[in-house]
This record gives structure tokens, sequence and C-alpha cells, in this order.
């Protein structure tokens, strides 16, 4: 097996900076196929930045950064191809508000010819099922609640069919009431075998679904291992910090 | 039904473009006949050597002494010709950039013309007088300390009013028509006004409420044809014997007379209330809008293809496009209206030696200017779409083009709707502005008008409710248009 195909994300010494502000000084993650790694750490911390390079929504300085075997870094790359194999879902859940939840997600499959309108159609009234959203696929974005909008964000990004899925604080927006319902289909989701990178800051979501714990501080990698190692026996003293912070409210 | 959106620009785009050609191809087929074809500028109120007709022609039954001595002097020496009437200073713009072969606008000859431009046989001898409101106290030309004079500029009077300003202390106006100079007098803006004397007289005659106070006319100087220097020599000499010919024959003292000895006047409209106004000119004010509505319409359609095209270049990740877009947008926001009109109609002729049509000129100008601000707005709009949209199509693998076309674009443009509108405003008065350069759009028509009835007040009153007629109605409609998008 090559180092391509034993992992689906490889990053490489990734560093980025604004300015003369350092954001990420120097970092490695390998992500292995239906691996959940979940990043927490403070805000301004760098995971969001980090997961924003994945797919290039932000560029790197330098480091390399492999998808799927696609060099990202490499200028050669099409980015576009690189993208439809990954998917993404935002804070904001940011659907279009010009077009209906059913447009929202078959736009993509229509407009790059992964699908005809008709079967896309069919796959998207089969997400929006998954994600228990069936009943609004006609409704305009702007009438759903928080959670229903990031339901179809999710069924939106699946419907490309992605390798890899990328959450970037699905749920930091979210009404506590809303939160349950959309950690319940990520979880659905990495039951399912889909490799899953997500910054977050639901605790409960990191112990129980993640392969891996990721903690950022200041730009690096502080420490990383499983849930457990790093919620019962963190080594780093920011990390210790941080968890009593997070932990004790 | 985003893709029948963009339909629909692409097909009004040909459509625009094919309205444009036709109107290029139109103009070329004008030069074809066995005849030769020459253009000549006029001056559009310069009675009694040339008066319009309220369509803003001379196919009245009196258009003066200048165009009846050409009628006849064409007829005799076979020749065919376009007049074009424009204000003075228009004239001599246009005939330096070559947009017209000659000048017939009772132009006297003087040695600093005389070494710009070749000029005719003379047929005329004018000289300038001065005239004040008809209760006025003021007598001569010491009296004026102080006092504000007017003229149009480049012509005799301008010149002389310049030559003497240390002398007597006077402040100078100018004007671009005899009409509007005198109306600046009657309602005592002006002290006096300072114009050639068959031409202040006609007004007088026709009931403008002046009086000449001069004794005797001033720097009695010949009229005369002035062309283009050391060129069209075929034609200057056609001329040069056809007014021979007229002398000759009698036929020219026998026009003079007509228009300065007896009582000739256009039919002036006897009944001046508002009603009768309107039905009076109703052919003329209909030609007027009808013109305003087109430049609007067609002006409004290429500045938003124009602009869109600025405007998408503005937020192009490409640096060079960015600064393309707003360096364009930078210059034409930044030039007064009716600079790039004057550049565009009487400039780039003379850069390229091509002519540029009235129409074409027109709706070049709102193009470039309109364009520009829409430009801007486009920008403004598509930077108004939050990030996180194009955040959210890039990650899903759309190219740039088509997250622009299906996500940004739709959101932006209903951000820009009311600015839209409101620049569609914009442009339906800026059209004004084209009369500068003689486009017989409503104010033009208004201008032509009262040059004859000198019904001031209630002509302009007629023509500001059209306006805010058409206002109004696109106003509603926009709001309709709104309402529907929301």
């Amino acid at each position: 097996m090559t180092q391509a195909e034993q992992y689906k994300v490889q990053v490489t010494d990734l560093h980025k900076s604004y300015g003369k502000n350092e954001v990420l000084t120097g970092i490695s993650l390998n992500v292995k196929p239906s691996e959940v790694v979940c990043m927490i750490g403070p805000s301004g911390s760098g995971k969001s930045t980090f997961l924003r390079c994945i797919n290039k929504l932000e560029e790197a300085n330098s480091g390399q950064i492999i998808v799927d075997g696609h060099d990202i870094t490499d200028p050669q790359t099409d980015i576009n191809k690189v993208r439809e194999n990954i998917g993404m879902v935002f804070q904001h859940f940011n659907l279009f508000p010009n077009m209906s939840v059913l447009d929202n997600i078959t736009l993509a499959p229509i407009e790059l010819h992964k699908a005809t309108p008709e079967q896309a159609k069919k796959d998207a009234l089969h997400y929006l099922e998954l994600v228990g959203l069936k009943d609004k696929a006609n409704v305009r974005p702007q009438t759903l609640s928080g959670g229903q909008k990031q339901r179809v964000a999710i069924a939106r990004a699946l419907a490309m069919k992605p390798d890899v899925m990328l959450f970037d604080e699905p749920t930091s927006a979210l009404d506590p009431e809303m939160v349950g319902d959309v950690l319940q289909v990520m979880k659905d989701l990495a039951n399912d075998g889909m490799t899953m990178i997500v910054v977050t800051h639901e605790m409960g979501f990191a112990k129980q679904v993640a392969d891996r714990v990721v903690f950022f501080h200041d730009g690096k990698i502080r420490e990383q291992g499983t849930p457990e190692e790093i919620f019962t026996n963190p080594q780093h003293p920011d990390t210790k910090s941080f968890l009593d912070k997070v932990l004790n409210i | 039904m985003n893709t029948k959106r963009w339909k629909i620009c692409g097909y009004t785009f040909l459509l625009m473009l094919g309205i444009i050609t036709g109107i290029l191809g139109v103009h070329n087929q004008q030069a074809r006949a066995d005849e030769p074809t020459y253009t000549i500028a006029t001056n559009n109120t310069f009675a009694p050597f040339a008066i319009q007709d309220s369509q803003g022609t001379y196919k009245g039954k009196n258009p003066g002494i200048e165009i009846e001595m050409l009628q006849q002097i064409a007829q005799h020496e076979h020749f065919k010709y376009t007049l074009k009437p424009m204000s003075f200073d228009g004239d001599l713009q246009a005939l330096e950039s070559g947009q017209v072969d000659a000048i017939m606008a009772g132009m006297s000859v003087t040695d600093e013309r005389k070494q710009k431009y070749d000029f005719s046989r003379s047929y005329y001898t004018s000289g300038v007088v001065m005239a004040v409101a008809k209760d006025s106290k003021i007598t001569s030309l010491s009296q004026l300390k102080g006092k504000v004079v007017s003229s149009k500029p480049g012509t005799s009077a301008a010149i002389y009013l310049k030559k003497n300003q240390a002398k007597y202390g006077y402040k100078i106006k100018y004007f671009d028509s005899s009409n509007t100079m005198w109306n600046d007098v009657k309602i005592g803006n002006t002290s006096a006004t300072f114009d050639d004397e068959p031409v202040i007289r006609y007004g007088i005659k026709q009931g403008m409420p002046l009086k000449v106070v001069s004794k005797k006319a001033i720097d009695s100087q010949p009229v005369a044809i002035a062309f283009q220097k050391d060129k069209n020599l075929a034609f200057q000499a056609k001329v040069n014997d056809g007014i021979k010919w007229m002398q000759k024959t009698g036929r020219l003292q026998k026009l003079v007379d007509k228009y300065t000895k007896s009582n000739v006047t256009n039919k002036k409209t006897s009944d001046t209330s508002f009603l009768g106004l309107i039905k009076a000119n109703r052919a003329a004010l209909l030609n007027g809008l009808w013109q305003t509505i087109q430049l609007t319409v067609i002006g409004i359609l290429c500045a938003l293809v124009f602009g869109l095209i600025l405007g998408v270049l503005g937020i192009m990740q490409n640096k060079g496009a960015q600064a393309l877009s707003s360096t364009i947008i930078y210059v034409f926001r930044g030039l007064p209206m009716i600079v790039l009109a004057f550049f565009i109609y009487m400039g780039i002729p003379n850069l390229t030696g091509h002519k540029i049509p009235l129409f074409t000129a027109g709706i070049l100008t709102l193009m470039l200017d309109e364009g520009a601000y829409i430009g801007a707005i486009v920008k403004g709009g598509f930077d108004a779409v939050d990030q996180g949209q194009w955040e959210a199509a890039r990650s899903l693998g759309l190219p740039y083009h088509k997250a622009l076309r299906k996500v940004i674009a739709p959101q932006g443009l209903k951000i820009m709707v009311p600015s839209l509108v409101n620049q569609f405003i914009i442009t339906l008065k800026d059209t004004s502005i084209l009369s500068a350069i003689g486009v017989m759009e409503l104010t033009q028509t208004g201008t032509v008008i009262i040059s004859q009835n000198m019904e001031g007040f209630k002509m302009w009153l007629i023509i500001g409710m059209i306006y805010v007629i058409i206002i109004t109605l696109l106003t509603w409609l926009s709001k309709y248009i709104q309402k529907r998008m929301g």
C-alpha cells in the first residue's frame, strides 16, 4: 500500500500567515479512510484555518496537502475536481437563499454533470430523508430553523458523494435544542464509514464519535490521541487548562 | 429560470448591437447619390438666417434667409446637402473636427477667423447691436459699469465685448442660444445683450420685449459661409458661383427683403394657454419625447451590458482585471457627461477622421457614463453578497464562473435592483445633456419651440411636467418589478 492510498488526507509541515500574523506554524496531520478526527482548541488557535486549507478555501504559504492522492498545493492540480470529493459544512450553513432546498442540493451535481436532473432529484430526496427533512424539499431555506438548515447543508454536501467531509463548527450557531439533531446526523455518517474532520466545541460529540482528538493551540498541534487519552489523561499543560475551562462550566 | 434570465440578457445585447449597426448602416446609405452631398452646420435659433419649425427641421414655409438661399444655390449648382442645427460653438467644433463640411450660421468674417477657415463670398453685412429690456433706462455702453452683459460664445459680439471689457467694466455672461440669452435680459438677470442686428430685430418683431439702443451697428462685418481651410475646394467654388448668381439676379436681395422688410413670421400660436401650447406643439413634443425614450432605453441597455462587464471584471480574482475595471469606472464617473459627449461627437472624429452619427454619439456617451455608474453598482452588489455564499459554492466544486452565475449573480442582482432603478431614472434625465451636441430630444425640442413662440415659462413647465410624468410611470413600474422579485 502506498502512502497516498493509506491516507485520505495527508498534510505535511503546513504554514499559513496573514501578513505578519502566523496562524499555522508547521502542522502535519494524516487522516486514514473512515477515520473521524475532531479538532478542538481555543478560538484563534488555527483549527478552522487548517480545515479551510484542506479544500483550498485558504491558500497555504508552504507545506504540502494531499487529498485522495491529489497534491492541492501544486498549482497544476484542478482544485475544482478535488473539491468535488471534499464535502464541507459551515458554521453559518451558507445555504443559497435564491433557490429551494431541493435546488440547493441538486445544483452542483447537475452543473458538474455528476447526475441527470432526474437522478439528482432522486438522490437529493434520498439525502433529505437521511437527515429527516424530506418534506422540506420545496421550501426556501429562509423558512427553516437553524438545525434544519444545517441538516440541509449536510445533505447538500453529501449529494456530491464525497470521500471526505469537513465540518467547521457545525453546531456553534445553533440554539441548544437544535444541536442534538445535527450531531445525530453526523454520528450516523461516522457509523457509515465516512472520513470526517470536525472542528468542534462539542466535547461530548468528540468523546463519543471521534477516533482521534487533536488539540490545537497557537497555530500548532499541542497534543493528539484517542478521546480517552485526551479527555481523561491530557499530557500538555495547555490541553489541561483548556479542558478545565470547557468542561467545568 | 435562471438560464432564461441570462438568455434574455443575451438577446437584449444582440438586439442592441443590431440597432446600433442599423443606425450606422442607415447613415452610410445617405451618401449614395449621383450628386455630391455636403453636410452643413447651422445655428438652430438664428432667425432670420435660419428658422427651425417645431419639429426641429427647416421644412417650414419661412425657413430663413440662409436656408432659402442654400436651397436655390444647391438647385442651381447641382449638389445635395444635409443640415445639422447646433449651437454656434458646436458648429465651430464640428467644422474643426470634420463632422461637417461647412458652417452657414450668419458667421461674420474676421481676420482671426480667416486664418482658421476659408470663407465664401459674403452674402450679407451684419453688425452687433446692444439691446436692453423694454423698460430699461440704459442707453449706452458707458452705463454698464459693474453690470452683467451677455453674448453667445465665439460670436463677433463676444469678441467685441471681450475687447472692450476693460474700457467699460462690465461682466460678460455667455449663452448658447439667442433666445435663452434674451429671456435672461427680459427677467432682469442681465442688463444688456449683444447680438447680430438682424437676429435681435427679428426676435423683437416676434414679441421679445427688448429694445435696441445702439444708434448704429458696431463692427459691421461681412457674413459668409465658412469651410475647412484648403478642403472641399469644389464645394467652395460651387457655393461662390451660387452666391454670385443670386446677387447678380437680385434673388438674394428679394430674400433679405422678405425677412427684414415685411412682417414675415412663422405663424405664431394665438392660443398661449397651456392646452393651446401643448396642442400647437403636440407633434414636436411627441417627437422629442420619443427620442428621449429611445435614448434612455437603448442607452440604459448598452450601459447595463457595459456596467455588467465592468462589475464582473471588478470582482475577479485577477488583479489586472480589477485595476482595469476600477480605472474605467474612475475615468468615466469623473468626466462630466457634457465633456464626454463633446469628446465623442467632436473629439474622436478629429483623431480618426471618421464621422460619428449624432444618435450613435449620444448612445455611446450614455453607455460610457451611465455604464461606469452601473459598473460600480454591480461591483458593489456582488461584493455585498455574503462571502460564505462563494465559499459554499466553491467548496461543492463549482468553478468560479458557475458559482458567479448560479449563486452570486442572482443574489447580487436582487441587492442592486433599487440602485439600478435609480440609475435608470438618472439616465432618463441625463439624456437632456445630449441637447448640447444637438440631439433633438425633449429638452432641445423645448429650446427650439421657445425660440419660435417666446413662451419660456409655460413651455419649460410643460417640458418639466412631461419628465415628471415619465419618471413617475417608471417608478411605478420598478416598484411593481421589485415586488414581484421580492
